[in-house]
């Protein structure tokens, strides 16, 4: 074997230029266009989990309300677009800035508590989100849902299938992916997980935890609202169940089943969910028993995730070489919270 | 007049503020007692309902037997679940057993579904269309009913909390497990009896309100939300707390939907937690450990 602490140096970055690669040419393996919608959708959870995983991984609390700011940034843009005219290409950033400014509000107010008290007062920021989409039928037109939504364009290039949607959520996936990457290795980033491991400690190093928090919050749910909106223009119907609790656990189930606090895991989750969730279309309600029954297993028994097995098995690989079986790059600085 | 709308306003809130303290008062029992935020608690209260629904139409028993042993029933799967999912996970991390009560949650309410069906039920009880009067105030017999199988209910756990030898037995574990371990009270036994007491409160809320509204599998998802908005507010671990919060909620929604606008109803209430936590972020009667 070859793999020297050079080789594995080199060996790195091809690998994420092959899976990249890979991605790039999937829609053309695809071969159908119900497959093309699948790997968009893939896609699509993959960067609403990415942004979870912010909250849920880095930052190590658990929120129950993601879905609702995936709500207001899905509802900002279609509302633009259909009632304004709004460009969808100019609907997407205000998106992501009126997430953001949901998201500051509520973290403002949910981040003076932590742990079980700051995941049920989510649940509840959530559900008032909610109440007034369902009921302001003025703005919203309530449970029938906004219509018609424009798809996304850039100049003359329209997103209104599923292959080009593919690429800009492909695109946007990695964005987020690099970003990541980048914060978990920046001083932001290491104060994220300094929080995560012990408050006391890392205030009494001088990081403010309050602000580290709600700095991680306020990012996770401006790429949320991001997500909602391309989600808007992307499936051109939008009713508030985006916002319900049926999205809040999706979204769990894809973060812990994949791993959370890694990169890849987020990506992986919504690749099992969006893959079991058709496959298993004919089994109707008992999928979410099967996906309740995936969320309680993977927590009691791999706390990791899915993720985790890649990593056990590259470690017991590692050592059968006699190579140091050194926790290398994710279990070290983005492993699973405890 | 006004203030017969007013007065029956408040005694509408009064009425659904005492279903939320029920529901609420086992979650922050299960919470103050052993440190467990059950967010599968609602499902119990779903179940509760559906019990007695079932337990009314299939075996022809009249309303309140039904609704005894629905309790008893719910009490003894969540004894069942504790042994199965909590009690095994009690060492471990916060985080792992809120997600694995999600799980739960997940599961009943999605089991339910497939076992009761999707559409919404109705639970016959002999009181549901009988009316009372109480001054200006009217109200049917199912609603009084509530209210004061609420309050009999709840003395019942105040007296068993603060004179039985198990409520003892809670208030020390709720206050260092590891000190009542040593003096040799039997944790595994105070997990059981807590779970028990905190599902049957659930489930006998959802009997008693089961007659007032439709039932349908997704309601655990409501009274979770209700449940844990009052325990919140109240203060979690406080059963006091969960009294005040809980006829609190019922009493400002009541006025919020009569004089504001009924949609937006819920989202006044939850509005209202956001208040009183900036006030107080950790809730209106929050403790140190312990129960009180």
């Amino acid at each position: 074997m070859n793999t020297t602490s050079h080789g594995h140096s080199l060996g790195q970055p091809l690998a994420i230029a092959g899976g990249i690669a890979a991605l790039a040419v999937l829609p053309f393996l695809a071969g159908n266009a119900y497959l093309e919608h699948l790997l968009v959708l893939w896609m699509l959870y993959a960067l609403l989990a990415l942004s979870l995983n912010i909250v849920i991984g880095y930052l190590g609390e658990l929120t129950f309300g993601h879905a609702a700011f995936v709500g207001v940034g899905a509802y900002t843009s279609a509302i633009l677009s259909t009632q304004l005219g709004l460009p969808p290409l100019l609907g997407l950033p205000l998106a992501g800035l009126v997430a953001a400014g949901f998201g500051l509000v509520i973290g403002y107010a949910a981040l003076r508590v932590v742990g079980p008290q700051f995941a049920i007062l989510t649940l509840g920021f959530g559900a008032i989100l909610f109440t007034i989409t369902n009921h302001w039928v003025d703005l919203t037109r309530g449970p029938m849902g906004i219509t018609d939504i424009p798809p996304m364009a850039i100049g003359p290039l329209a997103f209104d299938s599923a292959r080009p949607t593919y690429y800009l959520v492909l695109a946007l996936v990695l964005a987020t992916a690099w970003l990541c990457h980048a914060l978990v290795g920046s001083r932001t980033g290491r104060a994220f997980l300094a929080v995560r491991e012990n408050a006391p400690l890392a205030a009494s190093l001088g990081i403010n935890v309050f602000h580290t928090k709600l700095l991680g919050f306020v990012a996770a749910t401006a790429i949320a609202g991001i997500g909602g909106a391309i989600y808007a223009h992307y499936i051109r119907v939008i009713t508030p169940d985006i916002m319900g609790v049926h999205n809040v656990a999706a979204l769990i189930i894809v973060v812990i089943i994949g791993g959370r606090g890694t990169i890849l895991g987020p990506i992986l989750g919504a690749l099992v969910y969006i893959g079991l969730l058709e496959s298993l279309r004919v089994a109707g309600p008992l999928r979410m028993v099967i996906f309740a029954a995936l969320l309680t297993g993977t927590v009691v028994f791999l706390p990791g995730g899915l993720i985790s097995l890649w990593q056990r098995w590259r470690n017991a690989h590692k050592s059968e070489n006699n190579l140091p079986a050194t926790p290398t790059g994710l279990p070290s600085t983005e492993g699973g919270a405890k | 007049m006004d203030f017969t709308v007013f007065a029956q306003q408040i005694a509408n809130g009064l009425v659904n503020g005492m279903a939320y303290v029920l529901i609420a008062t086992g979650l922050t029992l299960v919470f103050g007692v052993l440190r467990i935020v059950n967010f599968a608690h609602g499902e119990f209260y779903m179940l509760g309902a559906y019990i007695t629904y079932f337990v009314g139409t299939l075996f022809g028993l009249d309303y309140i037997a039904a609704a005894a042993i629905s309790a008893v029933v719910v009490a003894g799967l969540g004894v069942a679940a504790n042994k199965l999912i909590f009690w095994p996970l009690r060492r471990d991390h916060e985080f792992t057993i809120l997600l694995s009560s999600l799980g739960l949650a997940l599961l009943i309410a999605n089991g339910g579904e497939l076992l009761f069906g999707a559409d919404p039920k109705y639970v016959e009880s002999p009181f549901a269309d009988e009316v009372l009067e109480i001054g200006t105030v009217t109200l049917t017999q199912q609603r009084v009913l509530v209210f004061a199988a609420a309050v009999v209910a709840l003395v019942a756990v105040y007296l068993f909390i603060r004179y039985s030898r198990f409520g003892k037995m809670m208030r020390a574990t709720a206050q260092n497990p590891d000190g009542a371990a040593l003096t040799g009270i039997n944790i595994g036994l105070v997990h059981t009896y807590t779970f028990a007491l905190a599902c049957g409160l659930a489930a006998l809320s959802g009997a008693l309100v089961g007659p007032t509204v439709m039932i349908f599998p997704t309601i655990g998802n409501w009274a979770v939300l209700k449940g844990f908005i009052v325990v919140i507010m109240g203060g979690l671990g406080s059963v006091t707390g969960a009294l005040f919060a809980g006829l609190l909620l019922g009493v400002i929604e009541s006025l919020g939907g009569g004089y504001i606008s009924l949609g937006f109803m819920e989202a006044i209430g939850y509005a209202m937690i956001i208040a009183v936590l900036l006030w107080r972020p950790n809730g209106l009667f929050s403790t140190a450990r312990g129960l009180r």
